[in-house]
């Protein structure tokens, strides 16, 4: 299996597989093994990969409701990060502000930590109401050496609340994947466990990994509460600095994104010996599963028994009726990592089939478990650049593509029906009854009837304009 | 009389700006089967094409080098000749344009060179490389854009240029604008029996149509052909000072190519301006279809001054944009309360403050300020309207104020990369947008101006005023 837009680059042959006969991995180099993840991007090569800022920024930090969000560095990386991605909370103070210590060309040849401390405390004078200052590096604060961490000590002693100084320069990592560690370790250093509240933890749990995404979880945290159990910590989608510091507490970490927060759970499990399970939060299967294993933690085996049945005769209805309208449909899936494997199972329900599947920034264990689960003659792919994504809407024409806002745009423009899993249109999809929101939407990408118009009445553009020299993307030829 | 003020805060609250390297992407998609690598961590080219496909829903493609740890420490000459390579094999492009970034700049990455070294060991690679400085702690978005446009001008045009040779064409500058703006434009100097060559057009490549199958370069953008004999147009037209009036002063020095800087053609007078300078330039007389045009805007000031006159309106965004936007504004009977920008150009405040005073209206203007400045200002003594880019929402819903959406980024609605604010029919449909905008927030409180204000009927100078966030 090889792509032909691929071809001037070979080592990309190591990032793509086939699961062929026998349930056989073929990669694109011909080996027969895992594919090549988590490495660095080849340069030039249109990657969709971010920054490690904006894994730690954009998807673990951002989301705490209650705190300054402070970048210390220049303004784009401030103002790119601000309010697109939509993890609510029942506040909107994280979603309306971005702060940013602005450094200017004076700053980056003397030196930032003045001007850092002097904006952690004009910001905190400005919002007296927040609880805390979550600052974040970037690249030209880190180059230049700024001690961050001593002026966040400082600033804390000034101000009196916390300050969190996240080392998560975009050129850390290869991937967004590193701001996520970052983010988990350096919560877990400064405000876990710094509290010691009293009372009964008996029957709790923190949700671990999810980001409440168009408030996601609402569709599941009242059937944990159903149970019989109390979420303490939902890291970190609606979630403050105060539940943060007492996370400690709860009896069980339920993990749903397994990239991006399993760090955390290992260093409860390491430091305060809290036990966690992994789980998934999306589809019928799963999310029942997620309520059992979770229920049987506890032993409430009979509660969560009766919650499952109760939840799931209400959607099986509506499920019934998409899977009737989407049986059979082929899908190519792009998401930042874990999502991917998490929908395989929640497509099958709806009698989807997932084709292709590729990540942004999976890691081994990503692959592992997508790889079991694609049928044969399906696809991996790992860290798909702008080509080759084109090549695969374009060649293997899926009947849906799943991804984010930077590829939907490309999948309109070659006719394929898209849902926006990123952001969600319009979620929540997580859960039984986002289950029923995600197969309507996908039902109406697939069903809209702009695609007939479109095949039926699309011209070629006039070629009088301009005309390129050549293939743009050069796997058209022999086609 | 106006006054100027500047924000006095190490920290920035809701910055209105971004940074460079999304100017100079900007600007390169107005050249066709052009390609960006941004040359720094991977999120500088992802954060921007993310940020322009919210803006434009169009597919943004940028290529970067991908730094990381390893790179930034032995130099990243490296991943920028792989890019270089790896784009030129794979999209065989008309060009490559090099933005810098924070890291590479601060790293000291000698981009030029590196270029100069992969064309040297690639004799067959012809097409022009060029490479713009924008590092993001320099100046913001705009600088991005001004940069990319000085270069195109200093390295493109063709440089044996007979005495007297012409191409019979127009340089314009749009600048910093949407798709909308430039067919607008287009449109103009069509009307007035001329040639525009466009430095640079992202009117189609970055607002393009449904075509099966999908070109293998967007459809439009200026071609390098076009670019190479810019040198030999009759003049050069800037409608930004500061994006692309350097540019242009650049033609005229180079290139004997004289350089007219304009005030963005945003309502009746600046409209003008604009449509003079054309007759200036060459001896074609402005056509009926303008004068028609430019009647009807007339027209829509008279039909809706009773409903704008004695608002008070704020404006955010780039200088360009607000020094064309209050004239508009002033015709339309309104005062600008409040003009913020986050540029430091103290030139700028100084041309807004005889500016305002020449328009009769009075103005603060605020330099180096971010929204949660404006915010406050707008707490403190109320306006009826906002106008500037999306992130001007959270006031807007906070103070219970419309907000007309102009500017970039508009990322909260569809369409607005399609209008065209400049022209007579740029001009139209903002002076009615306004008016109805101002319409739909009265009908929603039921109750007409001045009982609201004063409970009683009576003269009032600010209508409606007292409602914002009061009610």
């Amino acid at each position: 299996m090889e792509l032909k837009s691929s071809t001037t680059i070979p080592e990309r042959a190591q990032h793509i597989a086939l699961k062929v006969e026998g349930g056989k991995c073929q990669r694109g180099d011909g080996a027969g093994c895992a594919i090549v993840s988590n490495s660095a991007t080849t340069p030039g090569d249109m990657t969709e990969r971010g920054c490690t800022y904006a894994g730690c920024r954009g998807v673990v930090g951002g989301p705490v409701k209650d705190v300054i969000q402070l970048t210390h560095g220049p303004i784009g990386c401030a103002f790119f990060s601000w309010g697109y991605r939509p993890h609510l909370a029942d506040s909107d103070f994280h979603m309306k502000y971005t702060f940013v210590s602005d450094m200017n060309e004076t700053n980056i040849v003397f030196g930032g930590e003045k001007k850092l401390l002097q904006s952690i405390i004009e910001a905190s004078r400005e919002f007296p109401e927040a609880k805390g200052v979550f600052v974040y590096n970037t690249c030209s604060t880190a180059l230049i050496g700024d001690d961050g961490r001593d002026v966040a000590k400082q600033a804390e002693a000034l101000i009196g609340k916390p300050v969190v100084f996240f080392e998560c320069e975009g050129f850390k990592g290869v991937s967004q994947s590193a701001g996520h560690h970052v983010g988990n370790e350096t919560i877990f250093r400064q405000l876990v466990g710094s509290v010691e509240p009293e009372g009964d933890f008996s029957r709790t749990i923190n949700i671990v990994g999810d980001y409440n995404i168009k408030n996601d979880i609402r569709t599941f945290e009242y059937m944990f509460e159903a149970i019989g159990l109390r979420i303490i910590t939902r890291f970190t989608g609606n979630v403050g600095v105060d539940d943060l510091k007492i996370m400690h507490k709860a009896s069980l970490n339920v993990v749903h994104c397994q990239r991006s927060a399993t760090y955390i759970a290992d260093m409860m499990e390491e430091k305060y010996g809290t036990p966690y399970i992994n789980v998934t939060l999306w589809g019928m299967k799963h999310m029942a599963q997620a309520l059992r294993d979770t229920a049987a933690f506890f032993g409430l085996e009979a509660e969560a028994e009766a919650v499952i049945e109760q939840e799931l005769a209400k959607i099986k209805p509506k499920i019934d009726y998409y899977r009737e309208r989407l049986q059979g449909k082929k899908v190519f899936i792009y998401q930042g990592g874990p999502r991917v494997w998490h929908w395989i199972e929640l497509l099958r329900e709806l009698g989807m089939e997932t084709q292709t599947a590729a990540t942004t920034f999976g890691h081994e264990d990503d692959y592992e478990k997508i790889f079991e689960q694609i049928e044969e003659g399906g696809m991996m792919i790992d860290n798909p650049n702008v080509p080759e994504i084109e090549e695969i809407l374009t060649r293997r024409r899926p009947d849906l593509f799943i991804s984010g806002n930077k590829e939907k745009y490309l999948a309109y423009k070659l006719g394929v029906p898209f849902v926006n899993g990123h952001t969600y249109d319009t979620g929540p999809y997580a859960g039984f009854s986002g289950m029923v929101n995600f197969a309507r939407d996908i039902d109406k990408a697939i069903n809209a009837p702009i695609w007939k118009t479109l095949h039926k009445k699309a011209r070629p553009a006039p070629a009088t304009h301009h005309s390129s020299h050549g293939f743009a993307h050069g796997f058209e030829e022999g086609e | 009389m106006s006054c100027v003020t500047t924000q006095d805060r190490a920290v920035s609250i809701n910055p209105t700006r971004s940074c460079a390297p999304i100017g100079a992407m900007l600007a390169n998609y107005g050249i066709h089967g052009a390609i960006t690598i941004n040359h720094g961590s991977q999120g500088c080219a992802t954060y921007p094409r993310h940020q322009m496909a919210r803006h434009f829903r169009e597919p943004v493609e940028v290529a970067t080098t991908s730094l990381t740890e390893k790179t930034t420490v032995y130099g990243g000459k490296g991943n920028l000749l792989e890019a270089l390579k790896n784009i030129w094999e794979r999209f065989h492009p008309t060009m490559i344009m090099v933005c810098s970034t924070c890291l590479s700049e601060t790293i000291g990455d000698d981009i030029p060179g590196t270029i100069d070294e992969f064309t040297d060991n690639h004799p067959e690679i012809t097409i022009p490389i060029i490479s713009v400085k924008t590092p993001s702690y320099i100046g913001n978005h705009t600088t991005g854009f001004d940069n990319f446009l000085k270069e195109i001008a200093s390295n493109l045009p063709d440089k044996r240029k007979k005495k007297g040779e012409t191409n019979g064409k127009i340089n314009i500058i749009p600048g910093w604008v949407n798709p909308g703006d430039i067919r607008e434009l287009k449109h103009i100097v069509r009307e007035m029996g001329l040639h525009g060559l466009w430095l640079t057009d992202y009117s189609e490549t970055l607002d393009g149509g449904y075509y099966e199958p999908r070109p293998h370069f967007a459809r439009g953008g200026t071609t390098i052909e076009d670019l190479r004999s810019s040198s030999k147009s009759l003049a050069t037209i800037a409608i930004q000072r500061y994006i692309g009036g350097e540019a242009a002063h650049i033609y005229e020095r180079r290139y004997n190519v004289p350089a007219h800087v304009l005030t963005m053609p945003i309502g009746l007078a600046n409209t003008d301006a604009f449509v003079d300078t054309l007759t200036e330039i060459t001896d074609h007389q402005v056509p009926e279809a303008l004068n028609v045009e430019r009647a009807r805007l007339l027209d829509a000031m008279v039909d809706t001054h009773m409903f704008t006159s004695g608002l008070r309106v704020a404006l955010f965004g780039d200088p360009d944009l607000l020094e064309g936007l209050v004239g508009l504004v002033a015709e339309m009977g309104m005062t600008p309360a409040y003009v913020l920008t986050s540029s430091e150009s103290k030139p700028w405040a100084e041309r807004m403050v005889e500016l305002t005073e020449e328009l009769g209206v009075e103005s603060e203007i605020i330099i180096k300020g971010d929204l949660h400045e404006l915010h406050k200002r707008i707490k403190a003594k109320p306006v009826d309207l906002l106008i500037g880019h999306s992130k001007g929402k959270f006031i807007a819903d906070d103070e219970k104020i419309p907000l007309l959406r102009m500017g970039f980024p508009v990322e909260d609605r569809f369409g607005y990369h399609r209008r065209s604010i400049v022209g007579y029919n740029g001009a139209i449909s903002l002076v009615d947008e306004i008016t109805n905008l101002l319409f739909e927030r009265k009908a929603s409180l039921v109750v007409s101006n001045t009982i609201v204000e004063l409970g009683v009927e009576g003269p009032t100078s600010a209508p409606i005023t007292f409602m914002n966030g009061k009610h």
